[in-house]
């Protein structure tokens, strides 16, 4: 039988990483998937709806080039070429993880795993033996029990993907961030499109202003809020609205984007300890199995593909580290990445007061930037706040809305982290012109002095 | 002129002492040789006589301070005369100081180093000696601009988060060393809050009593650490026959008044066997200090004794030489000297060897931990009854008292352990033989 330092089932941005940083400690590493390098992430998430945005986006700009001087004629949108786009990138980016994995010498193997004991993993015939486990599992979309969801045009994020053709009338049932992002790409090449959200409110981890103004700035999408879907027909779909009212929208296509649950089938046999959100881990991404770690969407702790990169520095820094790592959640930023962009790190004003943190918060329009000025002019829209704890000054929020959001984000996470203080950030030089600007701009606005 | 007192250098081990009380107020007018304050040395309390005349103008330390020998502790000088003009005149002093051929140890002083000893406190002093940071290189955050322990904590690099910092100050709070943030920065939630003031209807809480570890704990703490540390150490033990020792106890006892030999114990029996097997086992009788071994030709014998204060160890030299009887004699003194904190550092520091006797508490074996540098340690355990069976098979239950030997296996073997140990135990059966040698 052969025997490895670490076994890791599934190779998504928690798996693989966790593979990665292992093998780099030169242990010996089996890494097991049933599908393709990369998971969800690199196949059928983050990646490829970046590359369909970005394709989306560039026909919207060629639109509305005019005023900047830019006249095109005759532009139009190429489904089947932006999915080809979208195919080569995910082909170039499986690759590297394949080369990583190579050149830090991890075995992969491919196919489905089945969980033996805490110290056996099963994969064909064949019986591998580890003296620990990372389950990197991931999650999958989840699709309500609502007549009607078995319907072939409905489909989750997974099918979305694969589509040949432009849906003339799209209904995006969950205004969250899978659904908004779906919403942005097919508004933008000129299907109509709807969101029904069950909440008050899309997107829950934003701020409301800043939800509120995403909506407006999606301006080819229809908003339903507070509204539950009670049936989908092949044609449209019926649902209760705020009122109560019973109405209905035709709708060509229909998305369900309610959320993910975690790929926890198959893990009975270890005897782990499982929640509601996942299976049930502590810091440092340890189950109830001491061998056995569980990272990324599989804990439900935190699903976002950075945290579960994270995750598994953290486990593999608790296996075979410095054991010193914990895990943590107060800076870990999000993304948007519609149009407009809107990314966020650290709590809003409504979850500071639920807390019982006091703070203290100053928004700026990012049109008071010069280079979001000369990008977008005086009628663009973004914004920019900054909310810090009333007493001591600390950062403990950051949210934008606008261009480059979620390449700015990053430095939202650092000040967090490192628990800087409003008069701490005040010191730091940012270059000019960048929006990048607006975060200090909001510093001096909640202390000017000197 | 004003003149200050300096911390007295105490033998040549000692680096600091700790202001245990002040005798002496602000205003109080002393003559030298007055007592200005009492002072713990590691091992003993020392008196520090003051070396000037005049008014106490300011005391530099509060009490519990440790304050490092040749420091300057008190400012003597007449009465109304401001403190701030000695520190101007310090320089001036200085100078003049150093074209006097006959100056004193306490004008030798450094006043340099005294001004910057009082910007830190103790703690801070202390770690940044131990850590190699100079006080310089520190950026005080302390009351009135003084270093503190923190300051030179986060010179050494802790990362304090700009808030934790601030909070840590405002608060009175000791920062832990690492905490839970990015590469172990230390975040406000990890300053462990102010206790709250219990309310009224609080459930009984336990209660726990904050002692600081310092004087002869402190040092202590450190030795023993140091001797886990630095030693790799092996315990054997043994019983030796103790019928001999009983047996001369008795008749010392029993002896007339005018000989002074009523007060000879068991464990001054054994330090002599101790004291005179060592000369036959020159290898135990040594120190190990890593590239070479220091071995002594008298043996200097340390006496593990158990005071108010906590353990000491005074130091019976040349113990070889003398008689039981003298032998007996010093290590009373030594140990009353001990018990009534009066012990000169000197008399603590030097020991070749060192016995611990606790069979009065009933211990009959214990592992007694080394006093490093030493190669070996004795602990004397209690007498108890051991059944042996005699030549003719029958058994008969004999007095013997417990040995344990610890010694230092990178100095010495097992087996010359094993050998030493026997041959202890064979001078200490045959006691009464080897005090006619």
């Amino acid at each position: 039988m052969d025997s490895f330092d670490l076994i890791v089932v599934g190779s998504g941005p928690g798996g693989y990483v966790a593979a990665e940083r292992a093998g780099a400690l030169e242990k010996k590493v089996l890494l097991i998937e049933k599908e393709h390098l990369g998971g969800v992430c690199t196949n059928r998430g983050c990646i490829p709806t970046k590359s369909l945005l970005n394709s989306a986006k560039l026909y919207s700009h060629a639109q509305d080039g005019k005023q900047f001087g830019v006249q095109a004629q005759e532009v139009s949108f190429s489904l089947l070429d932006a999915m080809a786009w979208k195919e080569e990138t995910i082909k170039t980016l499986r690759g590297g993880i394949e080369f990583l994995m190579k050149s830090n010498k991890v075995q992969t193997v491919f196919g489905e795993a089945q969980f033996l004991d805490a110290h056996h993993v099963q994969v064909g015939d064949t019986v591998y033996e580890g003296s620990y486990l990372i389950i990197a599992t991931g999650s999958s979309p989840f699709v309500p029990p609502i007549p009607g969801s078995t319907l072939g045009h409905v489909l989750t994020s997974d099918g979305i993907l694969e589509i040949k053709e432009i849906p003339s009338s799209l209904v995006v049932i969950g205004g969250g961030v899978i659904g908004i992002e779906f919403a942005s790409f097919f508004s933008m090449i000129g299907t109509k499109v709807t969101v029904i959200e069950m909440m008050s409110e899309i997107l829950p981890m934003m701020d409301g202003e800043f939800a509120k103004l995403m909506r407006r700035e999606l301006k080819e999408v229809d908003f339903h809020l507070g509204c539950k879907v009670e049936e989908i027909t092949p044609d449209s779909v019926l649902y209760t609205d705020a009122k109560g009212e019973k109405k209905s929208i035709a709708a060509s296509m229909v998305l369900m984007s309610v959320g993910r649950k975690p790929n926890i089938q198959g893990l009975e046999k270890l005897g782990l300890d499982i929640g509601r959100q996942g299976v049930v881990v502590n810091d440092r991404m340890q189950t109830n199995l001491a061998t056995v770690y569980a990272i990324g969407d599989v804990n439900g702790r935190s699903l976002l593909a950075h945290s579960a990169s994270r995750m598994a520095e953290v486990a593999v820094s608790n296996i075979f580290g410095s054991k010193t790592m914990r895990m943590r959640y107060q800076a870990i930023p999000w993304a948007v990445y519609g149009n407009p962009e809107s990314a966020g790190c650290g709590i809003t004003e409504a979850e500071a007061a639920k807390l019982g943190i006091p703070v203290r918060s100053r928004t700026v329009q990012m049109r008071a930037n010069g280079r979001f000025l000369a990008e977008h002019g005086k009628k663009g829209a973004g914004l920019v706040k900054v909310i810090c704890h009333a007493q001591t000054g600390a950062i403990v929020g950051v949210h934008l809305l606008g261009p480059y959001s979620s390449e700015m984000i990053w430095g939202a996470s650092a000040l967090i982290e490192a628990e800087l203080r409003v008069q701490d950030v005040k010191e730091i030089v940012f270059p000019h012109p960048s929006v990048s600007e607006l975060i200090k701009d909001a510093c001096f606005q909640l202390d000017h002095t000197l | 002129m004003a003149q200050q007192v300096v911390m007295p250098k105490q033998g040549n081990s000692v680096e600091s002492c700790i202001i245990v009380e002040w005798k002496v107020k602000l205003g109080d007018k002393v003559a030298v040789g007055d007592v200005l304050c009492s002072a713990e040395t590691d091992k003993s309390t020392i008196d520090v006589e003051s070396t000037a005349e005049g008014v106490v103008l300011a005391r530099l330390f509060e009490e519990g301070a440790d304050v490092p020998v040749m420091v300057p502790i008190a400012v003597i000088g007449e009465a109304g005369e401001k403190v701030e003009t000695v520190a101007a005149e310090e320089p001036k002093q200085q100078e003049a100081k150093a074209s006097e051929v006959s100056a004193s140890v306490v004008e030798q002083a450094p006043v340099v180093a005294a001004s910057q000893a009082i910007g830190a406190s103790p703690r801070a002093r202390q770690l940044s000696a131990s850590l190699g940071i100079p006080l310089s290189a520190v950026q005080p955050t302390g009351p009135k601009g003084r270093i503190i322990e923190r300051d030179v904590l986060s010179a050494k690099g802790q990362p304090l988060s700009p808030v934790a910092r601030k909070q840590a100050l405002e608060q009175g709070i000791e920062a832990p060393a690492s905490g839970s943030g990015i590469g172990g920065r230390v975040l406000a939630s990890d300053l462990a809050t102010k206790p709250v003031e219990p309310a009224v209807t609080a459930p009984v809480s336990e209660e726990v009593t904050e002692i600081a570890v310092k004087g002869v704990r402190k040092v202590t703490a450190r030795r023993m650490m140091e001797s886990m540390h630095s030693t790799c150490q092996l315990s054997l033990h043994a019983f030796a026959d103790a019928r001999a020792l009983k047996r001369l106890r008795a008749g010392f006892k029993a002896s007339k008044p005018e000989l002074g030999l009523q007060g000879i114990t068991i464990n001054d029996l054994v330090l002599f066997a101790v004291s005179r097997t060592l000369v036959q086992f020159p290898a135990f009788n040594a120190h190990f200090l890593g590239d070479k071994i220091l071995r002594f030709a008298h043996v200097h014998l340390g006496v593990a004794t158990d005071t108010a204060k906590g353990l000491l160890v005074p130091v019976l030299r040349n113990s070889e030489l003398l008689s039981l009887k003298q032998l007996s004699e010093g290590t009373k003194a030594l140990i009353g000297k001990c018990k009534a904190g009066t012990a000169q550092p000197d008399e603590l520091t030097g020991s070749t060897f060192t016995v611990s006797n606790v069979g009065s508490f009933g211990i009959e074996a214990f592992t007694p931990v080394l006093n490093v540098p030493e190669v070996a340690i004795l602990g004397v355990g209690t007498i108890v009854l051991k059944p042996i069976e005699d030549e003719d098979g029958d058994v008969a239950f004999v007095e013997h008292i417990g040995l344990s030997l610890t010694m230092d296996h990178q100095a010495v073997d097992g087996a010359d352990a094993a050998r030493f140990l026997k041959a202890l135990m064979d001078n200490i059966a045959s006691i009464d033989l080897l005090l006619a040698l």
